[in-house]
């Protein structure tokens, strides 16, 4: 199984774009202002349906994957999946080291939440 | 033809009370002060504020520069919407799509006055922080996006003025970008158990939503049976999101395939046709 967008109700923000972790959602090379799920690339995570804000994709029960392209499918989403963590740590890694030099000299002073 | 009004805009800078501060234009001293509160000036990142903030939800000073950096776009907004409800008039464009530019500039206000008061819910103020757009001349992406999709004409000089590659970019490149931002701080408010911070920008969130909405639909009414307008404005939301991708690092395969489709017709169109003098 896949998932597809619905073109009508589309409104391009492109967000499950960004979110597919295998890329599998085209815009640029569409030819036209127009979101499409490459369903060879969908490996059915369904972060794209999560983040929707129009809840237009939706399942394509229809597409049958060939295992082979389940699994290099896969194989990406793992190798994207993987770089993201490697920016999440880098991101709490420096996040911590500006607060343990904080914790030695108090960014700024504190004031009470109103 | 261009109204006298729309030519005095175009010479008057972008004013606000207290006055802008960019963040690129920061003197020595204002560095310093910057790095005082937050440990270093490079610090104030509006992605590594949202992870201090996370991490250290008790810290006020971070919650508020991190405010602070959103409440600068907010007002940029006020700025840049209400100066296409007056330059578009010039353009023949239909008068509904002014009228969405002037309720979008009512939307951003309104987006302002939460910022605000959420800002000194903490004790801060407007101006505290430097400016992170507001102010400043429109960001590296949005200019870049903007040549590459011009062509010819008025738009080629100005092409942010071109309401066509001004909504491709603005509206639904820039702003549905901004809805991962803005889902991402009212997550962040529900985490800490700061339900100002998570009503605030779940209200922001659907409004931007409703502006891409917005954004898209006029995108679509303009390039209406013209394929040009459409490759053109498809051209600049890639360049957009290929600049803004440069400078997070995350490059994506499709943006750099389209790049080089591109360039290939542009060589193709550059070598073009045998001529009948040729021979």
């Amino acid at each position: 199984m896949a998932v597809r967008i619905v073109a009508e109700a589309c409104i391009n923000c492109g967000w499950c774009r960004r979110v597919c972790p295998t890329e599998t959602i085209r815009y640029f090379t569409t030819g036209r202002r127009l979101h499409r799920v490459e369903p060879a690339g969908c490996i059915d995570c369904d972060r794209c349906v999560a983040v929707c804000p129009e809840h237009c994709i939706v399942p394509d029960p229809e597409y049958v994957h060939d295992p082979a392209e389940l699994e290099a499918a896969k194989a990406k989403a793992r190798a994207w999946a993987a770089r993201q963590r490697a920016r999440r740590e880098a991101l709490r890694r420096r996040a911590a080291q500006v607060l343990a030099l904080a914790s030695r000299r108090p960014l700024s002073e504190e004031v009470p939440h109103a | 033809m261009t109204s006298r009004l729309a030519e005095q805009l175009r010479s008057m800078p972008s004013r606000r009370n207290p006055p802008y501060r960019p963040v690129q234009l920061l003197s020595d001293a204002e560095r310093e002060e910057l790095a005082r509160k937050l440990g270093d000036a490079s610090n104030y990142d509006l992605t590594l504020l949202r992870t201090l903030v996370a991490a250290a939800p008790e810290n006020v000073e971070l919650k508020k520069a991190l405010v602070s950096g959103i409440v600068s776009a907010e007002f940029a907004g006020i700025d840049a919407f209400s100066r296409k409800v007056c330059e578009w008039q010039d353009w023949p464009v239909p008068w509904e799509l002014i009228l969405a530019m002037a309720r979008q500039t009512w939307d951003e206000v309104r987006h302002a006055q939460l910022g605000v008061g959420l800002l000194e819910s903490y004790g801060g103020h407007v101006g505290e922080y430097p400016d992170t757009l507001a102010g400043a001349p429109p960001s590296e992406a949005s200019q870049a996006a903007a040549r590459v999709a011009a062509r010819g004409g008025e738009a080629a000089e100005e092409p942010m003025r071109d309401p066509l590659i001004s909504l491709s970019v603005t509206n639904v490149a820039l702003e549905g970008a901004a809805l991962e931002l803005f889902r991402g701080m009212s997550e962040l408010g529900r985490r800490i158990g700061d339900r100002l911070m998570e009503h605030c920008y779940d209200y922001n969130w659907a409004d931007e939503v409703t502006h891409t909405t917005i954004g898209d639909y006029w995108v679509k009414q303009l390039c209406e049976g013209k394929p040009e307008e459409e490759a053109r404005a498809l051209r600049a939301h890639a360049m957009f999101e290929a600049v803004r991708a440069r400078l997070s690092g995350e490059q994506s395969e499709e943006i750099r395939r389209f790049f080089e489709e591109e360039m290939e017709r542009g060589t193709t169109a550059l070598s073009g046709p045998p001529t009948s003098e040729a021979g």
